[in-house]
């Protein structure tokens, strides 16, 4: 299965595109060359664009029978070295996290967009709700760590789907796009880099070394005391696992005594490169007294209201988090410790990352929720509270 | 900042979706303007009460539309069913110079309540026309086109002209490109009256 270059990449320029489609661009031009799903609202034209896409670069697009055939073919199709995609929305997220924990366990790099709509069950299927934050996170059983990526225009679609399969191939871990009903339907113009530039971004899927012959998955190396994940290994060739994979194994892939080391190793790749993972935004917070922190398409509706109240002299920024998981706890403790307030707009009831970001407040800052479902916030929403905490 | 916001409503098929992306691809694509479209996406697209809205950011200097949803007031309303009409107010329209208008298509609607509130509305039979003249209700897209080009003021003919080559199949183009003149023409109209001040 060879990727053909010329028609990988779209032509360089100005492309008019559904968010959707810009997503799988995107996997496109990071080399994508397996793609199983089923089709579910609001994703479906993922798989509809790739089913067209995907035959011309030389790859293979697999509408599956249901869920959890699709989610076991991506890994499968991982583990034999091809980059690899699925795309679903909460109720098909539900159905695979079986699969994502023992991919989890193997550390098979992949892809999962996930284009969020409301639920809980089958919900309004057309209407955005990022209600899946917290399944996202915890999305299996056992303890592992996910990155999860938070675009909020298409051009972001795009470029964040190449860093989601760059950061699937550099850490060895199930690695979310999360889009929703309305960004994925969303028409924007996607400004489409020329392919050298694209290339020169994209890690590539890559045998082991022969010095990673042996040593398979993450360890911490004795000397050093570094953590070290080497390349994925490839079945059908020298690195091909042994059978005990699914049980806490050493480096070798061979079961261990040990569990903690290995609860070390595939939690500690994620949270020791925090730094390196968490893509973090700002706008006007230098001198801003009022923080408000969100990700995906909230923050637009926040960029509108901070202008707003700027004009009014209230001191507000925005701290945005492109990477909401791994939580960038010490960038956002830095941020919030000498706010008056800080709110939160988000779209979904809970507020999953309202209550990460108490746990990084002091007890006597308040964090204000905005809560929506449905349909994300009106500037208003977002300005009335700006207001009345500036009070 | 300058946003341009357009909203169309009306129902499913007839074509209200389609001119929101014609609008976006000759500003966006054509003009090079900032520019976001959303559009009803469920059974109403396919013969419900059906929606579709365009964010144009004037300057160009801005690379990414803010709030990417139409904010009332608009500049640009198009009503294209009786239901639609129903929901119209006369605050959701801008009040200012050179822009705020509302369009309607007065030989499916019979009347829009609102209109009067409004000092740029004109009801056009968009969809008579099309049949009369061109012998399929699919023509009402370009007259809408052309009545948009000129009323708007956003994007050139030219880009327009660009649009419909790209949307309309080739064997329709010469029928298409006429329905623009005639929506070019009905808008040139109404500027004119509206300039007389006996609209």
């Amino acid at each position: 299965m060879n990727i053909e270059n010329g028609k990988r990449f779209l032509p360089e320029g100005r492309h008019l595109m559904m968010g959707n489609v810009a997503m799988a661009e995107g996997a496109l031009s990071s080399g994508l060359k397996f793609f199983g799903g089923y089709p579910i609202t609001p994703s479906t034209e993922v798989i509809e664009h790739l089913a067209v896409r995907l035959p011309q670069v030389g790859g293979i697009c697999m509408q599956m029978e249901d869920e959890l055939a699709s989610i076991n073919s991506v890994i499968g199709a991982s583990l034999v070295g091809a980059k690899s995609m699925t795309a679903t929305s909460g109720p098909g997220l539900s159905l695979m996290v079986e699969t994502i924990s023992m991919a989890a366990n193997l550390e098979v790099p992949f892809v999962f967009c996930d284009v969020q709509r409301n639920g809980p069950g089958t919900g309004f299927v057309t209407e955005p709700h990022h209600n899946d934050i917290g399944l996202v996170r915890f999305s299996g059983n056992g303890e592992f760590q996910v990155i999860a990526l938070a675009p909020m225009t298409c051009q972001e679609l795009f470029d964040l789907t190449i860093t989601a399969f760059n950061y699937a191939e550099t850490y060895r871990c199930p690695v979310y796009i999360l889009s929703d009903a309305y960004l994925g339907h969303l028409h924007e113009i996607v400004n489409v880099p020329p392919k050298e530039e694209i290339q020169k971004r994209v890690i590539d899927r890559e045998l082991p070394t022969p010095d990673q012959f042996i040593k398979k998955f993450t360890y911490k190396d004795d000397i050093t005391g570094e953590l070290v994940i080497p390349k994925p290994p490839q079945m059908g060739t020298d690195y091909c696992p042994g059978m005990f994979l699914h049980q806490p194994h050493n480096y070798e892939g061979l079961p261990t005594p040990k569990p903690m080391q290995f609860m070390e190793a595939i939690m500690d790749k994620i949270n020791k490169n925090k730094d390196k993972i968490c893509i973090t935004e700002q706008y006007k917070l230098d001198d801003a007294n009022i923080v408000i922190i969100a990700y995906g398409l909230p923050v637009r509706s926040s960029y509108r209201a901070v202008d707003i109240a700027r004009k009014e002299n209230i001191k507000v920024g925005i701290f945005r988090l492109v990477t909401v998981w791994p939580f960038p706890d010490k960038r956002v403790k830095e941020v919030v410790k000498d706010a008056r307030a800080v709110i939160v707009p988000e779209l979904n009831y809970t507020g999953y990352v309202a209550e990460q970001v108490e746990r990084v407040t002091k007890l006597d800052t308040p964090v204000i929720k905005i809560p929506k479902v449905c349909e994300f916030h009106h500037p208003d929403d977002i300005l009335n509270i700006i207001r009345e905490v500036a009070k | 900042m300058t946003r341009f916001e357009t909203r169309i409503a009306g129902y499913g098929g007839q074509g209200v979706i389609t001119l929101s992306k014609m609008i976006i691809t000759a500003s966006s694509l054509y003009e090079g303007l900032a520019g976001t479209q959303t559009e009803a996406y469920s059974a109403a697209a396919r013969g419900g009460k059906c929606w579709a809205e365009v964010v144009i950011d004037l300057d160009k200097t801005v690379k990414v539309i803010d709030y990417p949803k139409a904010l009332e007031p608009y500049d640009f309303l198009i009503i294209l069913s009786e239901e639609a009409a129903a929901d119209v107010k006369p605050n959701m329209i801008k009040k200012e110079p050179n822009t705020g208008y509302l369009i309607w298509d007065n030989s499916t609607i019979q009347k829009v309540r609102a209109a009067k509130k409004v000092d740029k509305s004109l009801g056009i039979p968009i969809q008579k026309m099309a049949v009369e003249k061109f012998g399929n209700i699919v023509y009402g897209n370009s007259i809408l086109l052309g009545v948009f080009t000129i009323l708007s003021g956003i994007f050139s003919e030219e880009s327009a002209l660009e649009t419909i080559k790209k949307f309309v199949p080739s064997s329709t183009l010469d029928r298409n490109l006429e329905s623009f003149e005639l929506g070019k023409q009905e808008a040139i109209e109404f500027l004119n009256r509206l300039k007389e001040g006996n609209n």
